[in-house]
């Protein structure tokens, strides 16, 4: 296992020389990329640019034993049992779109999700709900966004799909997915998990979970952007209509009929990013190597010293439980009816601090309670102690000129 | 209020920097959508607010919080002394390039266009006690007879008097230009002379007498005068040759230069030189208006244009 402490060598953007190095604080939005990410990505560029599983050279075998070498590697990192389950998409917001236009819905079908979903998990319902008329369900949070179980409990009933973040980018809230999925089972119901902030901070064992579905996305995890997973169990998979046909997901066509191909193949149309999955592959040998207990201590550590300094600061309200230990890498706040883009501009501007202000996604949350936006930190383990402490100095500059 | 600062300004500075003309962009989407009356929701004004709050922070936290708290108020001060100021200096231009000063005609502050001030520059005529103050809007043709001076009179709308010194280095160096104008633009010409620097009086009765017998010779003999070398003109020893190297009769005019009648009328032309309340030459008359001092060429030509440039 890596020392966390010695992994920012390993991140070109963070070793700069002649220039003041960013204080990053941005990965829910976009992980940074360490070095083996990339020069595995140029390699597949310089070496063996060709395509997989059609070409029969050299070079194209080459590039369909990395992809299936990147599938199998996914495969064990989440824990399928096959890697028939294993599906590349673009993004997570691929993946949930597979799994809303795949899926056998019919008219008055109930779909479950929380109040605080990323547009990804929202829209694509909303969308179906006009196209055929299923019910979307929004469960409402504990007033600090903590999970209401009981509540679940009664809203679950009758319901097909439970589909909800895991980890929320918006506070950093983990559901207790097994006993979400537990009791969704219990109410004969399918569960999508929405994994794209959970997966760079905390292991995940789909078996152990026995999730029906679940998607990330490669950029948040170290790896390249424009790459996703989507995972599904096999006999639910084999059941699901593929979303984008053509290319690459066909065993044969004629002018009247058509084969598709089995699992993965038929849900991965057209020519794929085999650069990018290269690239994630090289992202979750990296993530294998660094311990995942560690990693939550680090941003726990981070987490709490920021939580701390903010609460001294009464102007300041955090979105999300107070408690750091719930809130993974994330601290998301915002000053009552001040504008936080102005936040995130001074920071940049006067300590090359990058921190994402707005609504990050999440407009109904925003919207439901009247919050202009927010200025949100996201942390991971190649952030320091030292790098919160200038954020916390150059916030309360700020502070003092805005109150 | 600020977009439409940052639109002008970024919009200037675009022209030459790439950076800048996203900004103007920006800065054009901003003003654009407030024209139409839509909010402007790009976060641009944010921007350079806090552009601006991140450069101050660090050195006055309660000037930070004061550009903070007023930036709207700020911003249209800024906004109002751009636009006068903006107005102030196509003023200025518009006064260079018409009367040869930012500052207006004969105004001899400092100009950015012309810092030596080599436009209104004059030699000085050395008046003890003068009636009338020596001040630009004091001088005038106003009652001053100038038919004792030499005139090219071809029946023109327009009337060009160049009051000079053929010692004097700005007389010098604006007769060619009056010479052109008053060529090309058909202009009445008179030439009078004022002895404001060195012993020119004698010059002055010289030409004087030549216009009185040959008139048809004045003209190249008072170009002489103002192109050939000072110090040989000045030297009354060349007095002779310079009227040979006309064909003139020497002794004629040598005779009539001598004469009382020349020395009064030559007297009494300054007397009425100094009803004009000149304080310097050049002073140039177009149509009454005076210029002091060497005005480029355009600043005569548009003086005498119906439209300024044409």
């Amino acid at each position: 296992m890596k020392d966390l402490n010695k992994t920012r060598e390993e991140f070109k953007i963070l070793n700069k020389e002649n220039s003041e190095n960013p204080i990053y604080f941005d990965s829910a939005c976009m992980s940074l990329k360490p070095n083996q990410v990339v020069e595995a990505m140029n390699d597949y560029y310089y070496n063996f640019p060709a395509c997989a599983g059609r070409s029969s050279h050299k070079l194209g075998d080459k590039v369909t034993e990395k992809i299936k070498e990147t599938r199998d590697l996914i495969k064990k990192f989440i824990n399928a049992k096959s890697e028939k389950e294993i599906i590349f998409t673009r993004n997570t917001t691929e993946g949930i779109n597979l799994l809303s236009n795949g899926f056998s819905f019919q008219k008055g079908d109930v779909v479950l999700i929380t109040d605080r979903e990323h547009n990804s998990n929202l829209v694509p319902w909303l969308v179906l709900r006009d196209k055929i008329g299923i019910e979307l369900r929004v469960l409402p949070s504990r007033e600090d966004n903590t999970f209401d179980l009981e509540k679940y409990n009664e809203m679950v009933k009758g319901v097909k799909l439970v589909s909800m973040v895991y980890t929320s980018n918006l506070d950093g809230v983990t559901i207790p997915a097994k006993e979400i999925i537990d009791i969704a089972h219990k109410n004969g119901a399918l569960v999508f998990l929405d994994a794209a902030q959970t997966i760079p901070h905390r292991k995940i064992d789909v078996k152990d979970l026995d999730v029906d579905f679940l998607a990330f996305s490669g950029h948040k995890m170290l790896g390249p952007t424009g790459t996703g997973v989507f995972y599904g169990k096999e006999n639910l998979l084999e059941k699901l209509s593929p979303f984008l046909v053509g290319g690459d997901t066909v065993e044969y066509t004629t002018y009247t009929d058509y084969k598709m191909l089995e699992l993965p193949e038929k849900f991965e149309a057209g020519l794929q990013d085999y650069a990018g999955i290269i690239g994630l592959g090289e992202a979750v040998k990296y993530l294998n190597n660094l311990d995942y207990t560690l990693i939550q201590k680090h941003e726990f550590e981070l987490n709490k010293y920021i939580t701390d300094e903010i609460s001294k600061l009464p102007q300041i309200k955090i979105i999300g439980p107070l408690d750091p230990n719930l809130r993974s890498g994330i601290v998301n706040f915002y000053v009552e009816n001040t504008d936080m883009h102005k936040f995130a501009l001074m920071l940049d501007n006067m300590a090359n601090i990058s921190i994402r202000s707005g609504q990050h996604c999440v407009h109904s949350y925003f919207e439901s309670r009247k919050i202009k936006n927010s200025a949100r930190l996201s942390l991971y383990f190649y952030n320091t102690i030292a790098e919160a402490e200038t954020f916390i100095n150059n916030l309360n500059k700020i502070i003092k000129i805005i109150s | 209020m600020p977009c439409l600062i940052a639109l002008i300004i970024f919009g200037i500075m675009g022209i030459f920097s790439a950076s800048h003309r996203a900004l103007a962009k920006e800065a054009f989407s901003c003003v654009f959508k407030r024209v139409t009356l839509r909010p402007c929701n790009s976060d641009f004004k944010e921007k350079i607010k806090s552009k601006i709050l991140s450069k101050l922070i660090n050195r006055s936290l309660f000037m930070t919080r004061m550009v903070n708290k007023h930036y709207e108020i700020l911003s249209w001060i800024f906004f109002i002394l751009m636009v006068g100021s903006t107005i102030w200096v196509l003023r200025g231009g518009y006064n260079f390039y018409v009367y040869g000063s930012c500052n207006g005609l004969n105004e001899s502050g400092f100009c950015a266009f012309d810092p030596s001030g080599e436009n209104n520059k004059v030699t000085e005529l050395d008046l003890s006690c003068p009636i009338t103050p020596q001040i630009e809007k004091n001088v005038t043709l106003n009652n001053v007879d100038l038919s004792s001076f030499t005139t090219q009179n071809i029946n023109s709308k327009d009337d060009v008097v160049l009051i000079g010194c053929y010692a004097c280095d700005y007389s010098r160096k604006a007769y060619p230009d009056i010479l052109k104008l008053v060529k090309n633009k058909k202009a009445n010409f008179t030439f009078a002379h004022y002895p404001a620097k060195g012993n020119t009086t004698v010059l002055a009765e010289t030409a004087y007498c030549i216009n009185k017998d040959y008139p048809d010779k004045f003209w190249d003999f008072n170009n002489y005068l103002f192109t050939e070398d000072l110090n040989y003109i000045l030297d009354i020893n060349n007095s002779d040759s310079i009227l040979e190297h006309f064909n003139l009769d020497v002794e004629k005019i040598n005779e009539c230069i001598n004469s009382k009648e020349t020395k009064n009328i030559i007297e009494n032309q300054v007397k009425e030189l100094n009803k004009t309340n000149i304080y310097g030459t050049p002073t140039v008359f177009i149509n009454g208006k005076a210029f002091v001092g060497p005005k480029p060429y355009r600043v005569y030509r548009s003086a005498i244009n119906k439209f300024i440039f044409f």
